[in-house]
């Protein structure tokens, strides 16, 4: 298992005329989703628009999404690995029991016409979501879809792509992976980059207590992360640079307020197709922006000795400070 | 509430359910209002649960319940709505967070869905 089958959500726009969502609530987390990029728009190989595609809605529960769908399979909780898996072995007619299929609270009527379905699709689109990535299996249950979506295409045009959540998360992302070749979970202490995650993933290093000091960009992992990790967040020296006085601003000891970014501040967000958008800011800010802060601080750190006995920095750091 | 007590309390009306956090557009539009704002914290001290398993453990429309896993627990005012039996849907923020653990088993991803929890009415 590995990569990712893809494509931008200009494509999906003009082509996608199959769309599933696996573990979103895009009526209410991404709600101008449907109306933008997926289901509404009217496009050249489209031209009626919603009436040109189909879509299909996969999760545990009937959420608002659930009447923008045409198909709604309600799977049972903590079955979603085991549900593609099936879809998987449907798709290249293997055998699988009734009692596999039970499992998963769907029956095989409603697989084997989802099943013709994808196949029949010319251009079919998987967008999933944290119902997906953050439920029993994670990332597995992730790469199991990629696998699916990178199979589908032995049958038709298939891709998949993940529902990002928040303000330039993937920009996060697509900047670490040029950068060092690694997306997330990455430890630089031995100045150069490594990935681990479960061991420099930012939770773990928090919960384990590894580091002495905090320093968070336009995030609020006060409100989002496990208690064990706010509560190291507390005892450490944590540095905040955000626009709104937030749950980690609160118990952070500084806190620097930066202009709100595409409101305020310009430079680059990238959509969660990870394509990149430049953002003109509005309105002039008081406050310096986030790229003004961190590079004084990088001047400041730079200004110090190296932190070696000797005061040396070795050549391989030279280029970064 | 001690621990005799919450044992009490779960020998009489608990519940094994499975937790269900997630966000909602409502939130999404508190959160320019401000996190600290009332409606916010009380729209992420809400659980929301079918009437059916409210009724069978005693719990009423406002009353507050306390949800329990082996990391932590916190209060929250229960109401009915549309989520399956056996499931509780609580919006994401501080309260939830007190609920998970720290463990991502290796993954950097903390489970913050799908995992058991107690309910108990207060």
């Amino acid at each position: 298992m590995g990569g990712k089958v893809t494509c931008t959500l200009g494509e999906v726009k003009q082509r996608a005329d199959f769309i599933i969502y696996w573990g979103g609530n895009p009526a209410e987390c991404h709600p101008r989703h449907f109306t933008k990029y997926t289901i509404m728009q009217k496009s050249k190989f489209l031209p009626r628009g919603r009436k040109d595609r189909t879509m299909v809605l996969v999760d545990i529960r009937e959420t608002k999404s659930v009447k923008a769908a045409d198909i709604f399979l309600q799977v049972k909780p903590g079955k979603d690995f085991e549900l593609i898996t099936i879809l998987r072995a449907l798709v290249k007619d293997q055998a699988v029991s009734d009692e596999q299929i039970a499992e998963t609270g769907l029956t095989r009527e409603v697989l084997d016409d989802l099943v013709q379905r994808m196949k029949a699709a010319k251009f079919g689109c998987l967008f999933f979501g944290m119902g997906l990535s953050m439920t029993r299996g994670k990332h597995m249950n992730s790469a199991a879809l990629l696998t699916l979506a990178a199979e589908m295409n032995a049958f038709t045009k298939f891709v998949a792509m993940p529902m990002r959540g928040h303000g330039n998360v993937t920009g996060a992302d697509v900047i670490m992976r040029w950068q060092t070749g690694y997306p997330f979970g990455i430890s630089f202490n031995r100045g150069y980059p490594r990935y681990n995650p479960g061991e420099f993933s930012t939770v773990d290093v928090l919960v384990r207590g590894d580091c002495d000091a905090a320093f968070i960009i336009g995030a609020d992992p006060g409100a989002t992360m496990p208690q064990p990790a706010i509560n190291h967040l507390k005892r450490i020296p944590t540095i905040v640079l955000d626009p709104h006085v937030t749950h980690t601003s609160r118990l952070a000891r500084v806190h620097i307020t930066t202009a709100a970014q595409g409101i305020g501040a310009g430079g680059t967000a990238y959509r969660m197709d990870e394509i990149p958008m430049p953002l003109k800011p509005a309105l002039k800010s008081p406050y310096p922006t986030d790229e003004y802060v961190v590079r004084r601080l990088n001047e400041a750190v730079a200004a110090k000795p190296f932190w070696l006995p000797e005061g040396k920095v070795p050549p391989m750091l030279t280029a970064q400070v | 509430m001690t621990s005799s007590d919450f044992s009490q309390a779960l020998l009489v009306t608990s519940k094994r359910f499975i937790l269900n956090s997630s966000r909602t557009s409502k939130q999404g539009t508190l959160i320019n209002v401000g996190k600290e704002s009332p409606e916010y914290r009380a729209l992420t001290n809400t659980v929301t649960m079918a009437a059916e398993d409210m009724a069978e453990i005693g719990l009423a429309a406002g009353q507050m319940a306390l949800v329990r896993t082996e990391f932590g627990e916190a209060a929250f005012k229960a109401e009915a709505g549309k989520v399956p039996q056996g499931m509780i849907f609580i919006p994401y923020g501080p309260p939830t967070c007190q609920l998970m653990g720290g463990d991502t088993d290796g993954t950097g991803m903390p489970t913050s869905k799908g995992w058991e929890v107690d309910v108990v009415p207060l």
